[in-house]
């Protein structure tokens, strides 16, 4: 809950308005937040330029947790009709960009489910071609366990704080540092196994 | 690990710029010294930097059929959508607008009337106080046309002295100031008066009237610039700057973002900050241009020449000459001791160059004249 913003007064809606017509220069200065009202409000211009912003990296979230491009980028565009159909039930009280992966979450749990439904052993060996010097990241990232590597990933590739991350998995944020920290140990020994810390540690 | 004031975990959180201000600072300062928590830092850093290997392609720019529709949809905007908060606000501000007007209206009208009778009054000699406040500028911009005023006039009079002290007078009877006197007396000529004036502008006439009486007029002008536009187009420009301004301050409240954003942002708002203080000082300005005439005066001392008969004393001449002559001595030394500093070390140098040849043909000379003798 610490993710939430300051309540937002009318005015600010106003402000937004008027900076866009006024001169178009100061769009990108725009909170999302200000900009998600506006969509509310009917403008089209705040949504494609929240589109603009939130596209590549809602598309990374995707990619990096599924085997295929082309499903990666079907839902990140999903993701963004999903945010057209329900423009009323966006929160002011909530920071867009936690909107977002929440949204992007729940489509990444039905995809998931539908996948293992579908076809229970995806092929292990499709992920990688195009991707070959992150090979060892990925594996690396594979071993550990699921939610932890949801955590770390959202804070490194999503740049989520961690009362964000706390508020999308509905952890407590001590939770959230503590499995972080124990995640990047992990991956630490994984990408490197040439073993310092840990086995002295086993040997005292 | 109990040595170590902060934990492992307090420690990242302190890399991910988590940590609250307080702790922060211990962070840092234990870090700085503490070689086992670098080594975590850097085992931390070395994780996140090898987690970046991995990199997505960047997204198709293709939209989906599904996206496209939804989004063309959008272009109308819903029409069973809730009527905002707002719109009720600016109704009812219309409203109070529509009710308010008439009654500005009829208020200047009482106002202009009173400013009559007032002007009817300052003519007469004795007022006591000649009070009503004018107009303020936000009642003029809904009914009356602004108009900046100045005057000048151009007097002579033979009384300078009593001229000037009227006109103190006057201006204090019309609660007005003075912006700028200036008083010459040259030697050869009459003495002038130059003044400029600022008087309340529902008492001009009647102060106008009375400057005149100080002396000949031997000139006046009077015009008047109608600043009405000037003053609403100031008025709009300073709302919008102000709205501008207070929007800044609430994103840069509100939006944590790149250094370079936030910066960006204060720029823009010392920059708006500076142009409102410009507009405010110009819209004062023009407001006190409106409120005040500007009414130059100019007051010339009929001049009489005076002959100055008073013939010095003859020792009075006598010491003067003495000390003349003494003066022009004493001048005549030094300039003759100057003349030599500066040219006698040359012209010894000349004199010794040239002393040989001119004996060698004075003798030469001497010795043809003795032969031809």
């Amino acid at each position: 809950m610490t993710s939430v913003s300051q309540p937002r007064i009318p005015g600010n809606f106003f402000a937004a308005r008027d900076i866009t017509v006024i001169d178009g220069q100061f769009l990108d200065m725009i909170s999302d937040e200000a900009l998600m009202l506006e969509f509310q409000g009917g403008s089209r211009q705040a949504f494609e330029e929240l589109f603009a912003r939130y596209r590549e990296p809602l598309y990374g979230f995707f990619r990096r947790r599924l085997e295929s491009k082309e499903r990666a980028d079907d839902l990140t565009q999903e993701t963004f009709l999903a945010v057209i159909r329900a423009t009323s039930r966006y929160q002011p009280q909530a920071l867009v960009r936690t909107y977002l992966y929440s949204i992007a979450l729940k489509l990444l749990a039905v995809e998931r489910r539908r996948d293992r439904r579908t076809d229970p052993t995806p092929p292990p060996d499709a992920v990688g071609s195009a991707l070959e010097n992150s090979l060892w990241v990925r594996q690396a990232l594979e071993k550990l366990d699921a939610q932890e590597r949801e955590i770390l990933m959202l804070r490194e590739y999503e740049q989520l704080s961690y009362s964000e991350v706390a508020d999308l998995l509905r952890i407590p944020v001590n939770t959230v540092r503590s499995r972080l920290f124990r995640a990047r140990m992990a991956l630490k020994d994984h990408l490197d196994p040439q073993p310092s810390r840990d086995r002295e540690g086993a040997n005292k | 690990m109990n040595t170590h004031p902060i934990e492992q975990e307090e420690l990242m959180t302190y890399l991910d710029g988590e940590l609250p201000a307080d702790r922060a600072g211990a962070a840092a300062g234990h870090l700085d010294r503490c070689r086992e928590c670098q080594s975590l830092a850097a085992d931390l850093q070395g994780v996140s930097r090898r987690l970046m290997e991995w990199q997505v392609e960047p997204v198709s720019q293709e939209i989906s059929a599904a996206l496209a529709t939804a989004l063309q949809k959008l272009e109308p905007p819903k029409p069973t959508r809730k009527i905002p908060r707002w719109t009720w606000a600016l109704a009812a501000t219309a409203l109070v607008a529509m009710l308010a007007i008439p009654s500005f209206q009829l208020a200047s009208r009482r106002q202009k009337v009173e400013m009559m009778t007032d002007q009817i009054d300052a003519v007469t000699p004795h007022r006591k106080f000649p009070a009503p406040v004018p107009p303020t500028a936000g009642d003029a911009v809904l009914t009356a046309p602004m108009i900046a005023r100045t005057a000048e006039l151009t007097l002579t009079t033979n009384e300078f002295d009593k001229a000037r002290a009227s006109l103190e007078d006057i201006l204090k009877r019309h609660s007005g100031y003075l912006g700028q006197l200036n008083v010459n007396a040259p030697a050869g000529a009459g003495r002038t008066l130059d003044a400029t004036l600022r008087i309340p502008a529902n008492q001009r006439d009647a102060a106008i009237a009375e400057v005149k009486k100080l002396g000949r007029v031997e000139a006046e002008s009077q015009t008047g610039e109608e600043v009405t536009a000037q003053y609403v187009d100031l008025e709009a420009r300073l709302s919008n700057a102000r709205n501008t301004e207070q929007r800044l301050t609430e994103m840069l409240r509100e939006r944590t973002g790149k250094l370079a954003d936030v910066l960006a942002v204060e720029e823009a708002v010392s920059r708006v900050r500076g142009e409102i203080e410009q507009m405010e000082a110009e819209k004062k300005n023009l407001t006190k241009r409106v409120e005040f005439l500007t009414l130059q005066v100019r007051i010339a001392e009929d001049y009489r020449a005076q002959l100055h008969l008073a013939p010095d004393s003859i020792l009075e001449r006598f010491r003067n000459a003495a000390i003349q002559g003494y003066r022009f001595m004493v001048e005549g030394v030094v300039a003759l001791v100057m003349f030599l500093l500066s040219y006698g070390p040359s012209l010894l140098i000349w004199a010794a160059i040239l002393f040989f040849p001119a004996r060698f043909a004075y003798r030469k000379l001497r010795r043809i004249t003795v032969a031809a003798r």
